[in-house]
């Protein structure tokens, strides 16, 4: 398998290298970096999908950097949590595909090969955090893909996005600088900064540093996940960020947050008390932020502001998996993960071409909007209905799941709160679905529009297909969930 | 107690508590926002002091060399430092360059003069709508 080993650390490495070629190649065209872009997440996607071949034969397998072996080199692993590069960069290509029209106008023309570069960068560095097995690599990882997410919010044109990006980047900062801290503390107390070797020299008899060290990562990555009382940057931020970024940070950036929680709780086995302290504050911030998102969510008027909620509500359900414990719940929270990014990124993209071609953010303004973008007001009806988890959608799925693990645990509380957030999703889906078809058009914008281009259609179309594939696929998808969650919470 | 005691008895990390705290109360009591990432400065040097210190190490097994316990600066701290502080670099001059947008669309960098987000977008979305 030799031939085969040097694939692993490509998949973080061909979007870097291939962003950071963005400026320099393709400076003055903006079409070009478009092409290369789209080509660059293609192969990218495609190395995943053979790092996946590779992990079906052989399980779980790791890269020495370098030749360092671990753990004094830096390791990569790939492991069934690290599958997820599959569906993600699969969805950042699909964005990046949106991009061609809608980055004409909704950034600087000067700005554009730069956009592109960061989304490529962002890609990778979400890739790369994935697949590592080294905790500072992990925080390096963080910092790529936080500062383009940063970036990226503020390519959009007008007053709001560079604030909201600068409240982003505040919040950002101080959550990347807790990781780093609890980092530091793992460090001074085991000597070792790889993962697996690290979380074998943890002495759980001094309290104080291993509580410091959770401590750190849980609020670090809590915010990085927009977990409730710290998502109040999140609702801003991603909806001045121009729509293909929003899809991103709410499918990709924010999942970070879950899936490096799930990773270094790995260091904290041995501290049961604590963990199942933190498991309880996690269930009930979940469920709060589900709730409250939900609440939030309805009474917008702004649609990008809508989905921006629900992202809280949905973060607050994979958060009540998780700390549910048991291997239905946090099978549940890992497929909801995936589902909801792709749901997200299908009703976000739908937005965008809504925006690109009516220049209309309001639910009410958009009032006979199928009569004149069929396709489009089709992708977002069905999205919003994947959201509220109508079966046989992808929406579905996870949150049985979770509803499922809550009565295992004994809890029929919780699954109350994913019914109750379920209603509320549908009767704001429902609302905008009701303007779409039942309303005559009110907007001269809405009368002069034409359906979005291709370049915009068909990835909103084959992501809203995404949602009904994976919600027929539900079994196979939790199965594999199950496996992978194993790691972290043994049966 | 003992062990909270002893985590305490050094001077080196109780400085960089403190340092992390005056930073996070900077960061959020200042409507400033040049304060504000002055404040966020504060505490990027607060980790980085705890990690540097804590690099200093007499009392664990050095990394490399298992089979002798003497007093140690272990480089690895040093480098991790070293990128701390290039990515702590990149996050300034973002948040600067964001500052200087922000004070050239809403004219002012004082949270308390700009107002809330809300405000400006109904304000920038009336704007746009009146042309």
């Amino acid at each position: 398998m030799s031939r085969w080993s040097h694939w692993l650390p490509l998949v973080a490495l061909v979007p870097v290298v291939g962003g950071a070629l963005v400026p320099v190649l393709f400076r003055r065209h903006g079409r070009a970096a478009y092409a290369w872009t789209v080509v660059v997440a293609a192969s990218t996607t495609l190395v995943a999908v053979m790092l996946m071949q590779r992990l079906s034969v052989e399980g779980p397998f790791s890269y020495a950097a370098g030749g360092w072996l671990a753990p004094y080199g830096i390791e990569l692993r790939f492991d069934r949590i690290a599958a997820i590069t599959i569906p993600f960069s699969l969805i950042a290509g699909l964005a990046m595909v949106f991009s061609r029209a809608y980055a004409e106008r909704a950034v600087d023309p000067a700005r554009v090969p730069f956009y592109y570069a960061l989304l490529l960068i962002n890609l990778g560095g979400v890739n790369g955090f994935l697949i590592t097995g080294d905790l500072f690599n992990l925080f390096v990882f963080v910092e790529i893909f936080s500062v383009s997410a940063y970036a990226l919010v503020a390519t959009a044109r007008g007053p709001v996005p560079g604030l909201a990006a600068l409240q982003y980047l505040l919040f950002g900062a101080v959550s990347s600088l807790l990781v780093l801290f609890a980092v530091g503390v793992v460090f001074a107390h085991t000597g070792s900064l790889n993962l697996e070797d690290a979380a074998g020299r943890m002495d759980f008899s001094k309290p104080m540093p291993v509580a410091l060290a959770l401590g750190g990562f849980a609020i670090g990555f809590a915010v990085k996940a927009a977990l409730f009382p710290v998502h109040l940057w999140l609702p801003d931020a991603h909806a001045a960020a121009p729509a293909p970024v929003s899809a991103i940070l709410s499918a990709l950036v924010v999942k970070t947050g879950v899936v490096g929680m799930l990773r270094t709780f790995e260091l904290f086995a041995g501290a049961e008390a604590m963990l199942s302290t933190l498991f309880t504050l996690l269930i009930w911030l979940g469920a709060l932020g589900a709730l409250g998102g939900a609440v939030m969510a309805f009474v917008q008027r702004d649609i990008k502001l809508m989905l921006a909620y629900s992202t809280v509500t949905n973060i607050g359900y994979v958060f009540i998996g998780l700390g549910l414990a048991n291997l239905n719940a946090a099978g549940g929270a890992g497929v909801h993960v995936v589902n909801h990014a792709v749901i997200k990124t299908t009703l976000f993209l739908a937005v965008g071409a809504v925006i690109h071609r009516t220049g209309l953010r309001d639910i009410d303004d958009l009032r006979g909007l199928s009569r004149r973008m069929p396709l489009t007001a089709f992708a977002l009806a069905f999205g919003l209905m994947a959201l509220a988890g109508i079966p046989p959608t992808a929406g579905f799925v996870g949150k049985w799941q979770i509803a499922l693990g809550a009565l295992e645990a004994g809890r029929p509380g919780l699954m109350a709160v994913v019914i109750i957030g379920g209603v509320l999703v549908l009767a704001y889906g429902i609302r905008v679905i009701n303007a779409m078809y039942f309303r005559a058009p009110a907007s001269v914008r809405v009368l002069g529009a034409d359906e979005a281009p291709a370049s915009m259609w068909l990835p909103v179309l084959i992501l809203a297909a995404g949602c009904l594939a994976l919600g027929l696929a539900g079994r196979m998808t939790v199965d594999f969930a199950m496996m992978a969650m194993r790691s972290v919470y043994p049966p | 107690m003992t062990e909270v005691a002893a985590w305490l008895s050094h001077v080196d990390y109780q400085v960089a508590v403190i340092l992390f705290l005056v930073g996070l109360y900077i960061l959020l009591s200042s409507q400033n926002l040049i304060k504000k990432v002055i404040g966020l400065n504060v505490m990027e040097t607060a980790v980085f002091a705890f990690i540097v210190t804590s690099g200093m190490v007499d009392r664990h097994a050095p990394p490399l060399v298992n089979d002798t316990v003497a007093p140690l600066a272990s480089p690895l701290p040093h480098a991790l430092v070293l990128t701390g502080i290039v990515v702590a670099i990149s996050v300034t001059a973002l948040a600067l360059i964001l500052i200087v947008r922000v004070k050239a669309e809403c004219g002012s960098i004082e949270l308390d003069e700009i107002g809330e987000l809300d405000e400006i977008r109904d304000a920038s979305e009336s704007g746009e709508s009146a042309r």
